[in-house]
């Protein structure tokens, strides 16, 4: 067989790969959007109260339980993340100490979500004795996604080049005004791109939130102290326990709903990250 | 200008530099006299870069590395402990091998050292700007782009922003890195140029692979030389540039010069 022929076959193969990972996708969201994307647009769903006994029911305060408890996340994971990614990069002396941190990240980012909801609860309902809450809730879950954005960020500012910190520091600028004034303007795109991820895990955590959160409320939460039922959980509790006759059209809902919610915080995430990176100057 | 008598911006007496167990310069002892320029030439690897970098300690920024002896600028020892290394940056500026603007347009590159030290007046900084770009031969290709990028700009002309980067912050040392490798021979001659022009005001050290670039543009010259594989990087000769170019004292240095190795 000759070069071109071996070539052909190949590109042919990988091509065929990637329509069929592409062809799975595009399945599962088609067939989430056909079994409840007319729920989901309907006002009274998604804007509506739910029901605890009968049919009817919308997820009003279950979309802003999701996306305040992911808000309320990352003001607590970010600081944190970026906080720390800065120092392995910037201040720390790569040694056993920098590597042994590491080695606990990855060992962390492994740890099964399930694990840090049972931490969550014994700590918050148990030990301190709240109730759940969407703090409970958004402490654990920085936590569980503490490691992946430490590394992501971590990665976003080694991927600065070493020049800019050279000429920065020749000018007279301290290492700390240096990561202020060039470094993290320059990472900033790289670490928004980092919280994609995360920021779907958050959306979609299921565990944390039955345990530390709550699955059912009827009116909207407020503070952090009161107890919410982000999306995911509530599926799961609409699902399982099946009470309200329609739980079938709202379990289809919901789904619809949090992937189309989970789409446009990946495109407004993408927006931003494009926006900070197109930016001619930076910060000044 | 200068505030000593002797002549001598800055001196290096007796200093020995190592990357962790390894030696790298071995006993540098070099006088760098006010306002001319002192060229470095050598091989590859026989530490001039290290030891221009020893200069505004940019070396203090590499795990392990250390210092012995002694580097004075206006008579003040630059390596004592306690020494601010922060207002030694800012005497004794850097231009780079690679030209390396901030992402940044070409006002904030230039107006980034003045910001350092604290809020600025607007028309103030606009004039050191100005004035920055000017000196550096560059003004009239940017004044009208002053809110671009400033790595839209060529290699030649990201080099000369660099420098006005420098001068913006009025050191009294100018340290240059091979500044002319990375960039074409007519972006060369400007900078030689402007180096010619900046005598008046700034003490200069160009490190170079160069010689022709060496003998067209410094006072004096240092040869520098690793014997072997290894061993440290020692000064061979040190002098008039242009008695070191038609008459070296030393074999070794002829047989650089005359390009025989290297």
């Amino acid at each position: 067989m000759d070069a071109r022929k071996t070539d052909r076959i190949a590109t042919v193969g990988f091509w065929a790969i990637g329509i069929v990972a592409l062809g799975i996708l595009a399945f599962i969201v088609i067939e989430i959007f056909i079994r409840g994307f007319m729920t989901a647009i309907n006002p009274s769903f998604f804007a509506g109260k739910p029901e605890a006994l009968k049919e009817g029911g919308g997820i009003g305060p279950m979309i802003v339980s999701t996306l305040y408890l992911t808000f309320l996340t990352m003001l607590i994971a970010l600081p944190v993340s970026i906080g720390a990614a800065i120092y392995m990069s910037e201040f720390a002396h790569e040694g056993r100490f920098t590597r042994f941190i590491r080695f606990c990240l990855d060992s962390l980012g492994t740890v099964p979500s399930i694990v840090f909801a049972l931490f969550g609860m014994t700590l918050f309902l148990f030990y301190l004795d709240w109730r759940t809450c969407l703090l409970a809730g958004a402490i654990t879950m920085a936590l569980l996604n503490l490691p992946v954005l430490l590394r992501s960020a971590e990665e976003a500012l080694r991927l600065v080049p070493q020049t800019y910190r050279e000429a920065s520091m020749s000018l007279g600028a301290s290492r700390w005004t240096t990561v202020k004034k060039v470094v993290l303007p320059t990472a900033w795109p790289g670490i928004i791109t980092g919280t994609i991820l995360p920021l779907g895990r958050i959306m979609g955590e299921s565990a944390v939130v039955i345990f530390t959160v709550g699955v059912f409320v009827r009116s909207i939460p407020i503070s952090p102290f009161d107890p919410a039922a982000p999306l995911a959980g509530y599926i799961w509790y609409v699902q399982s326990e099946a009470i309200v006759p329609d739980y079938r059209s709202i379990v289809n809902g919901g789904a619809a709903v949090l992937l189309i919610l989970l789409f446009a915080i990946n495109f407004g995430t993408r927006w931003l990250s494009k926006y900070y990176s197109k930016r001619k100057s930076l910060g000044g | 200008m200068e505030g000593n008598g002797n002549g001598y911006k800055m001196r290096v007496n007796n200093l020995n530099m190592y990357y962790g167990d390894f030696m790298a310069l071995d006993d540098i002892s070099l006088d760098f006299a006010s306002c001319c320029i002192t060229a470095l030439i050598g091989p590859s690897g026989c530490g001039k870069s290290t030891l221009v970098r020893c200069l505004n300690r940019m070396n203090d920024l590499i795990d392990g590395s250390r210092v012995e002896g002694e580097i004075t600028l206006d008579d003040e020892n630059v390596l004592g402990t306690g020494y601010d290394v922060i207002s030694l940056r800012r005497r004794v500026g850097m231009v780079f091998q690679r030209p390396n603007p901030f992402p940044k347009s070409i006002y904030d590159n230039v107006a980034y050292g003045p910001r350092l030290v604290g809020k600025v007046e607007k028309e103030k900084l606009d004039f050191i700007v100005e004035d920055s770009l000017k000196r550096a031969a560059l003004w009239d290709e940017v004044k009208k782009i002053l809110d671009r990028s400033g790595q839209s700009l060529s290699g030649g002309q990201q080099q000369r922003l660099c420098i006005a980067r420098v001068i913006a912050v009025q050191p009294e040392v100018i340290l240059f890195d091979e500044p002319c490798s990375a960039i074409d021979p007519i972006s060369t001659q400007k900078i030689e140029d402007l180096m010619a022009e900046l005598k008046k005001n700034f003490t200069m050290v160009i490190v170079t692979h160069n010689m022709q670039q060496a003998a067209r543009v410094s006072d004096y010259t240092a040869f520098m030389l690793v014997e072997e594989q290894g061993q440290p990087g020692r000064i061979v000769e040190f002098g008039d540039t242009n008695t070191m170019f038609t008459n070296p004292s030393d074999s070794r240095t002829e047989n650089y010069i005359t390009g025989r190795f290297g």
